[in-house]
């Protein structure tokens, strides 16, 4: 009886680990924000890998990182540093911008 | 910049202009008190400047996902509110109750949308140049806005009753479903849900951001590439919330429309 309950928590505990992920194993890349401009503008992440991007806002003013295509959107404050999940993402092109300044703070990731 | 500012407010505003038009109208053919508005535009308001200052504290909490946690509960609370308006209005003594369902809606909605628009306008602040043209630019699309949301209450009050309540209902179904969508999206891009590939890609069809794209977003919630939890859970708001709706359409003709 002892075993089937320790068996059932395991269960469970599996269960509820396949569905909130671990952290520790997630690649982490960094963008910076400075000047109204993305540095690096052009990022390469590995197929089908859940990555976490770490934004950093190094202008005074807010920023808006979105993209349409990742479907993503966050605002990071002035001065600040904003964590964003994304993938697992199928081999391609996707286009991400700073919603506030659009004309200069464009960039891409690649994922391949 | 001038209309980057007028689309970015426009797509902020309309959203909550859009929830205020409905709830106004169905409190009109309903005969339920319209107090509710005001007040919840204050303290929505008041609040949202408060989310805006801290925004940056809030951000930091959990890891760095704090603004996500706050925006999925946001959602997920106007989704519920949304939903005790749906059933308390088929039951007149239950007013009270759809009163304090909206003022909650409008001032989750104001808090959600205003905190945005005031951490957009107070980045341009330091900046001489462009402060001018991005406040024209907010003014012109807070007026667009607003005008979206006039136009519908003005649409449902005017068409007759039945049609102006099933009409109204419908668009609560729409927004309610849409705002679970949304939550979901945040808890993904927070990791808080697993993610997945999207189960198809509809942005040929219609851009997210193409013009017919926002106004999509803002009714329906719609989504180019969703994930399947996005999907099964949207359409299971959709029948819970139409469900609900069509029942409270029949209470309310069973007692007489007023």
């Amino acid at each position: 009886m002892k075993n089937r309950s320790i068996l059932q928590v395991l269960f469970l505990g599996l269960l509820w680990g396949s569905l909130i992920s671990p952290v520790s194993a997630t690649p982490v890349f960094e963008i910076e924000i400075r000047n109204h401009l993305f540095s690096p503008s052009e990022l390469s992440i590995p197929v089908g890998t859940k990555v976490k991007l770490l934004i950093k806002n190094a202008d005074p003013s807010a920023e808006e990182f979105e993209s349409y295509e990742l479907n993503r959107e966050k605002v990071i404050p002035g001065n600040s540093t904003g964590v964003i999940f994304i993938g697992p993402l199928n081999k391609g092109v996707y286009p991400f911008f700073g919603e506030f300044f659009p004309k200069t703070a464009q960039g891409n990731i690649h994922v391949d | 910049m001038l209309i980057n500012a007028v689309v970015i407010i426009l797509r902020e505003v309309l959203e909550a202009s859009l929830i205020m038009g409905v709830l106004l109208a169905l409190s009109q053919l309903n005969l339920v008190s319209k107090s509710w508005c005001i007040k919840g535009l204050s303290l929505g308001g008041v609040l949202a400047v408060f989310y805006a200052a801290n925004l940056t504290i809030i951000s930091a909490v959990h890891g760095g996902v704090g603004q996500e946690i706050v925006n999925a509960g946001l959602y997920i609370f106007i989704f519920i509110f949304v939903l005790t308006i749906i059933y308390s209005l088929r039951d007149k003594q239950k007013s009270n109750v759809t009163v304090a369902a909206m003022f909650a809606c409008v001032v989750l909605a104001v808090v959600r949308e205003g905190s945005e628009i005031i951490v957009y306008i107070q980045g341009f602040s330091t900046i001489n140049e462009l402060f001018a043209p991005v406040l024209i630019g907010s003014s012109i699309g807070t007026g667009i806005g607003l005008s979206i949301g006039v136009f519908v209450y003005y649409l449902i009050v005017n068409l007759p009753v039945l049609y102006g309540l099933r009409l109204g209902f419908f668009v609560l179904v729409f927004i309610a479903s849409g705002m679970v969508s949304q939550a979901i999206q945040m808890l993904l891009q927070a990791d808080l849900l697993t993610s997945q590939l999207p189960v198809w890609n509809t942005s040929e069809i219609v851009s997210e951001q193409s013009f017919v794209g926002e106004i999509l977003f803002a009714m329906i919630g719609y989504e180019a590439t969703p994930t399947l939890v996005q999907v099964v859970l949207y359409a299971f708001s959709i029948l819970l919330t139409s469900f609900m709706a069509i029942n409270s359409i029949r209470c309310i003709q069973r007692r007489g429309l007023s």
